[in-house]
């Protein structure tokens, strides 16, 4: 998988456009900074974990890393096509305060099952260190979209752009799989 | 939000449980050491000398739940499994086993046809087919292996002249020869011209320098080039002969293609393997990934995998394959030995002589299945070895 690949995955994966319509936002419509921070270092750190646990992971279940990779594929091909059919994730009922970080920007806005079994597949082959340079690559964009008023950013625009990333998640989960055949 | 927290999880657990059933069930590889790859050989090999008929023939197939003896015979399996026996000689330095081999060895040399320069072995109520042949020339190679008797150089040289007029220009070889008419008849074999590559590059191995292994590049070219495409292969067929031509062929006879060729290889013996591995046919796993998969069919992917393993050492273009090989080597070898048919298993059934030290699929062994698999292991077990060696 090539840098820029894995840094495709996370970045559709995480659907930063679809996030970004359901995060909770502030009065002057941009994101909760606090709540949008917390969740993306929550998640930051799962993908971590993930990552660094892989392998005894995969030695559990007795899945060799080249067949995870087709499920992986299997779970990114889903939720690209929930994606294309929905690109505007359901409302949640919010919580107080920085519970919001929890519920729904960490769970279930952004790990949703395609980021959390790619981040076995690409701990496990990519190593821990790409792993997190790319989820944190991709938070970051999250980050930078949030911060943006919602004026030159319409809903029309995000739904759009949500839908893109679900056809990239569609072809990257393909790769996938079709990597994980292929492979010895 | 408990609600929905409830239905999020609730998917996503279901999400995961189904991926678990049907996509990645635990790929189950029995751990098996070197001992005991030596002793499944040694049964499989016992099964088919106790089971040689008086006139050089093999059992052909055995329904051990009907205790039905099969009527079919096949010269190219009669071919193959009498080099698996030639390979088990000399591997597991038993040189007793050669005089049952020369018996099944007999039984070929004594239907030799004559062409233009060459010898053909026509099996009976058959046509002359180029397979079948270039088992022949593999079971002498192997036979010259076992015994270093150079009493049939030149029968191995006969008959791969034959090879020779079957191949084409582009490499392609066609599998069968025409008495009546006396020409090749245009039509592919679907293991055959994987099989007469094999034999050309052993005969090069023999005999260097006669220019059989410059032969033996053309079709391992089309191979890897032209002939799925030319039998309207839907995939690239994992063609184990092939990677036994890789692997004869060496680092010296590869160049891009070949290798890339390899390499495609053991991503289907890999996956094959690791299918395989996941099968239980039991419970839901029997639904979702039917019964163990044919003994020939595995045991073709052991074999491939075996013979890319050797090439994957002395090649460092391939060094980087050498880790996952090993390991689906090893459980090939680990799944094989844990389902074969014991001593303790053929007491269950009428004729347990032609039970035991077999591997049976829904209740029924054919010759190559035991070919295939004693194959597959002979191969496994130096990379067994060593592992026990480095610890």
């Amino acid at each position: 998988m090539t840098a820029g690949l894995l840094a495709a995955a996370y970045v559709a994966a995480f659907n930063v456009a679809r996030t970004r319509l359901g995060v909770p936002e502030d009065e002057g419509g941009r994101a909760r900074p606090g709540v949008l921070a917390g969740g993306a270092l929550l998640v930051l750190g799962v993908v971590a974990a993930l990552a660094a646990a892989s392998g005894p992971l995969l030695r559990v279940l007795e899945i060799t890393p080249e067949t995870f990779r087709i499920a992986a594929g299997f779970a990114g091909v889903i939720a690209a096509a929930v994606v294309l059919v929905m690109p505007r994730p359901a409302a949640e009922p919010l919580p107080r305060r920085w519970r919001a970080a929890v519920w729904p920007v960490a769970f279930p806005l952004l790990l949703g099952p395609e980021v959390l079994a790619l981040a076995v597949a690409t701990g496990s082959q990519e190593g821990v260190a790409a792993t997190v340079a790319a989820a944190a690559g991709a938070l970051v964009a999250l980050f930078v979209l949030g911060f943006l008023p919602r004026r030159p950013l319409p809903d029309r625009v995000l739904v759009w752009a949500s839908r893109v990333l679900g056809a990239v998640l569609l072809l990257v989960a393909l790769w996938l799989a079709v990597d994980g055949i292929r492979d010895v | 939000m408990a609600r929905r927290l409830l239905l999020h999880v609730t998917l996503l657990a279901l999400g995961f449980a189904g991926l678990r059933l049907a996509v990645v069930p635990a790929e189950v590889c029995p751990v098996v050491t070197a001992a005991q790859v030596s002793h499944a050989a040694d049964e499989a090999a016992a099964w088919i000398v106790r089971n040689m008929r008086d006139d050089g023939r093999y059992l052909y197939g055995y329904d051990r739940d009907g205790d039905e003896i099969s009527a079919q015979y096949n010269g190219t399996r009669h071919a193959g499994v009498t080099m698996s026996l030639y390979q088990y000689a000399a591997a597991a330095g038993r040189p007793e086993v050669v005089a049952h081999a020369d018996r099944g060895l007999a039984f070929m040399l004594e239907r030799l046809t004559m062409g233009a320069g060459w010898e053909a072995w026509r099996p009976p109520g058959e046509d002359v087919q180029l397979g079948a042949n270039a088992l022949l020339v593999a079971a002498l190679v192997m036979r010259r292996n076992a015994t270093s008797d150079p009493a049939y150089d030149e029968a191995m040289r006969s008959v791969g002249r034959f090879l020779l007029a079957q191949q084409q220009p582009d490499g392609r070889m066609y599998a069968l020869w025409d008495e009546d008419t006396g020409e090749a008849v245009p039509v592919s074999g679907k293991f055959a011209t994987g099989e007469a590559a094999w034999a050309l590059a052993l005969l090069e191995g023999e005999f260097p320098g006669e220019g059989w292994g410059e032969a033996a590049l053309p079709t391992l070219d089309y191979l890897a080039l032209h002939r799925d495409r030319d039998e309207g292969n839907l995939t690239r067929m994992p063609d184990h002969w092939a990677a036994y031509a890789l692997a004869e062929v060496g680092p010296a006879g590869l160049d891009g293609v070949r290798r890339a060729y390899a390499r495609q290889l053991a991503g289907y013996f890999g996956i094959r393997l690791r299918f395989e591995a996941q099968r239980r046919g039991t419970g839901i796993n029997l639904w979702l990934r039917w019964v163990p998969g044919t003994p020939a069919g595995v045991g073709t992917a052991g074999e491939g995998i075996a013979a890319l393993w050797r090439l994957a050492r002395a090649e460092p273009g391939l060094a980087d394959l050498l880790p996952n090989v090993e390991e689906r080597l090893a459980c090939f070898a680990g799944m094989m030995v844990s389902r074969q048919a014991t001593a303790a298993d053929a007491a269950g059934y009428p004729r347990p002589g032609l039970v035991q030290g077999a591997w049976f699929y829904r209740g029924y062994v054919q010759m190559d299945d035991v070919q295939h698999v004693l194959s597959g292991l002979l191969a496994a077990r130096p990379m067994l070895e060593q592992r026990e060696v480095a610890g």
